[in-house]
């Protein structure tokens, strides 16, 4: 039996999909300069590359108004000619990643500007996740994939219901999320993707150590991971955003047929139609309605 | 005649077993440093990676922290290979407490593959010199006719149509331990020739390498230049040419050699002459680590114990034949019949059940690759049913008392056998016992001192 050890090597073949924050909006706040970030982050993909032969790197730009593949190793050709003091990793994506974002700055030129600077979290999710899924049908042979989210900017309450249903997609085809969070409180929405999908979420200490933070936590394959201790989530944040407003709450009410959240009372679900009945909100102490949906 | 063990992965043994200087010299070579850590164990690679940018020694205690209980044994073996391969140094304090250092000129050079461009080891020739390049699908079709046609000669097939280059005697030294020769009779395979030819190609091409390097030791080869050749030849480009002038005296002869299994192609030119790794070549480096063969399989069995193998190979052929009745064969399909006058040959020539199970679902046909169990269940129980028919009797090599003085000195006697759980069988009627031959010194003693 020469040959069935060996296999089990094999297990460490994998696809990382990295989600790369590139809101400006963000960038020009963070302690943290894009260019450092940046270029700690190559480095990381190299390395990732540098592991197995069989690796593959996918990176998909997180902008303000949409996302896109900027890089992936599979296609990307060998070697480039213009730049020959960079690798060729470096070179394609930084000219893609440029690219992007002077789409995504047209983009918003038309939009005003929004309360809130938050990225397109949900729309790279899913790119992520669609990609995954082409990768499972490729056939039987196919390395293990995972999603890393480097995340600075806050969280999108109105993307909450996106993000939600991308996070509970990968924990159906088993894709764990890790993330990496660099701003400056911690981010519910990439806390729970990895609570729920059994990733690993991170938000490093010291921000110029962030590529010793990637190849420590995020460079290790799934199958060294059950073998290893990884940081634990200290605490989860669980608040969700109401529906109708997209504000995070403590407490809300609840649709018991499609369970939907409201910040108050309506007389009709917005998102299945069903007809609430007449709350006993009114008479009932404030304590008995907590998280409790009205009666239909 | 000396046991030669098949294991694919020996080859990093190999590289773990060269002096200090000679190892030291390879890490100075980038790709060198890129196969050895692509080989390493998945945790290995990891603690490599974490103390690529750490300059000092990192304690011993701080890597454990990192495991949990039952991964402690993965994490001694992922250090023990780091120790051997010398790239981590150990070193001891005064309070007993050790600690791993990366060796340098290794960190360097992965540090360097990380920042800068990364450099091939030889530029490609440009198209306008070379004439005409081969498809990769002609070259790979080349390089698997080549090697195809090596192991024919390999386990002395009659098939086999052009002979390789290999003098005799190198061949010899491949078939030794694969084939045995008695007197007068034709060369039979060897129970581990058996396991070779069930092996995946990549194993199988390690496992020549690996003889042809240690056979070249004899010859007065540096085998750390050969080891050193063969890895960046990995990093070449498949179908790219490469300008001969290039390569050095030693690693020029050695391509021909290379040639004959296919993993370079040579070409002549009108004034120069290149070689074109093939798929073979470029997959070195990732076998070391995976040999679990990625080509698509070409077996179909059925419950009826019919086996349909949709393969041109004559090789396939050989190998069916070794364990099944081949009925017939069409241009493209090889029809044969797992009975148990075939697989009673098989187990005869050493080879086990468990190994033709898993060549069959290795190699299962992608139709029905997909389903669970590629091979039908039945086939398969009834191989291992076969195979235990035949081990119904164990032997156990023993030695047998009587004649005991008293019934007391045998009761001792039994005990004590009985403790070292040594006693096979009791007859106390007649004060007789039979008693593994591991502990009859113990049991001579012990007798000894009864008396």
């Amino acid at each position: 039996m020469a040959s069935v050890p060996s296999k089990l090597y094999s297990d460490d073949v994998s696809l990382v999909m990295v989600l790369l924050d590139t809101n400006p909006f963000f960038w020009t706040t963070s302690s943290l300069p894009f260019s450092q970030f940046l270029a700690q982050v190559l480095a990381f993909l190299n390395s990732m590359l540098l592991l197995n032969q069989l690796n593959q790197v996918v990176v998909i730009a997180t902008g303000y108004n949409s996302c896109d593949y900027i890089y992936d190793s599979s296609s990307a050709p060998n070697h480039s000619s213009e730049d020959a003091r960079l690798p060729a990793l470096y070179s394609n994506l930084l000219q893609k990643l440029e690219e992007f974002m002077i789409r995504d700055e047209k983009l918003g030129k038309e939009e005003p500007r929004g309360k809130l600077a938050s990225s397109l979290l949900s729309g790279s999710l899913s790119m992520a996740l669609c990609y995954i899924q082409r990768v499972f049908r490729s056939g039987p042979l196919h390395p293990q994939p995972r999603i890393l989210c480097l995340q600075g900017s806050p969280d999108g309450p109105e993307q909450y219901v996106a993000v939600m249903n991308a996070i509970f997609s990968a924990q159906r085809s088993m894709v764990p999320i890790d993330s990496c969070y660099v701003g400056a409180h911690n981010s519910a929405f990439l806390q729970q993707a990895s609570y729920i999908t059994g990733g690993v979420y991170v938000k490093p200490q010291h921000l110029d150590g962030l590529f010793q933070y990637l190849v420590t936590v995020f460079a290790t394959d799934l199958h060294s991971r059950s073998f290893l201790q990884l940081p634990r989530p200290a605490g989860v944040d669980f608040r969700a955003s109401c529906f109708c407003h997209k504000m995070t709450i403590d407490m809300g009410y609840i649709c018991s047929v499609c369970l939907s959240i409201f910040c108050k009372h309506h007389k009709k679900c917005s998102t299945c139609g069903s007809v609430f009945g007449q709350a006993q909100s009114d008479n009932t102490s404030a304590s008995d309605r907590k998280r409790k949906a009205p009666e239909t | 005649m000396p046991q030669v063990r098949i294991i694919a992965k020996n080859f990093m043994d190999m590289v773990a077993s060269l002096p200090t200087m000679k190892l030291d010299k390879l890490y100075t070579n980038p790709f060198i440093c890129q196969a050895i850590l692509r080989s390493l164990p998945p945790l290995a690679k990891k603690y490599v990676l974490e103390m690529l940018y750490i300059d000092g020694p990192v304690s011993a205690k701080m890597l454990e922290e990192w495991v949990l209980t039952d991964g402690s044994s993965k994490h001694r073996v992922a250090v023990d290979r780091l120790i051997q391969l010398r790239i981590f140094s150990e070193t001891v304090d005064r309070k007993k407490e050790s600690s791993y250092k990366l060796n340098t000129t290794f960190q360097i050079n992965l540090r360097k593959h990380l920042t800068d461009r990364e450099v091939l080891p030889r530029e490609p020739m440009p198209p306008n010199i070379v004439a005409r390049l081969s498809s990769s699908e002609e070259l790979e079709a080349y390089a698997l006719g080549q090697w195809e046609c090596f192991l024919l000669q390999l386990i002395n097939s009659t098939q086999a149509e052009k002979p390789t280059n290999f003098s005799s005697s190198m061949m010899k030294i491949f078939q030794r331990g694969l084939l045995s020769q008695r007197d007068k009779e034709a060369p039979r395979l060897t129970e581990s020739g058996f396991q070779f030819l069930l092996m995946d190609t990549n194993a199988q091409l390690w496992y020549i390498i690996r003889e042809y390097i240690s056979n070249s030791e004899e010859r007065d080869i540096d085998s750390a230049d050969l080891i050193s050749f063969l890895l960046e030849l990995s990093f070449h480009i498949t179908g790219e040419a490469y300008n001969m002038n290039t390569l050095t005296e030693i690693e020029r002869h050695m391509i021909k050699d290379l040639a004959d299994l296919g993993l370079v192609k040579l070409q002549q030119g009108r004034k120069e002459s290149w070689f074109i790794p093939t798929k073979l070549a470029t997959n070195l480096s990732v076998s070391l680590t995976d040999s679990s063969s990625r080509k698509q399989g070409f077996v179909v069995v059925e419950t009826n114990f019919r086996m349909y193998a949709y393969s041109t190979s004559k090789l396939h052929c050989e190998i069916l034949r070794l364990f099944s009745r081949v009925e017939y064969q069409l241009p493209n399909l090889i029809v044969g019949a797992i009975t148990k006058e075939s697989l009673y040959n098989a187990f005869e020539n050493g080879i086990t059940a468990e190994q033709i199970i898993s060549f069959l679902q290795q190699n299962a046909h992608p139709r029905v690759a997909e389903r669970i169990p590629t091979v039908p269940e039945n086939v398969t129980d009834q191989i291992r049913l076969w195979e235990s028919d035949l081990n119904r009797v164990e032997m156990t090599p023993a030695h047998f008392y009587d004649e005991f003085p008293s019934r007391d000195v045998f009761e001792a006697a039994c005990d004590f056998a009985r403790e070292w759980s040594g006693l096979l069988w009791e007859d106390s009627k007649k004060m007789r016992m039979v008693v593994k031959a591991e502990i009859h010194m113990q049991m001579r003693e012990f007798l000894r001192g009864q008396k």
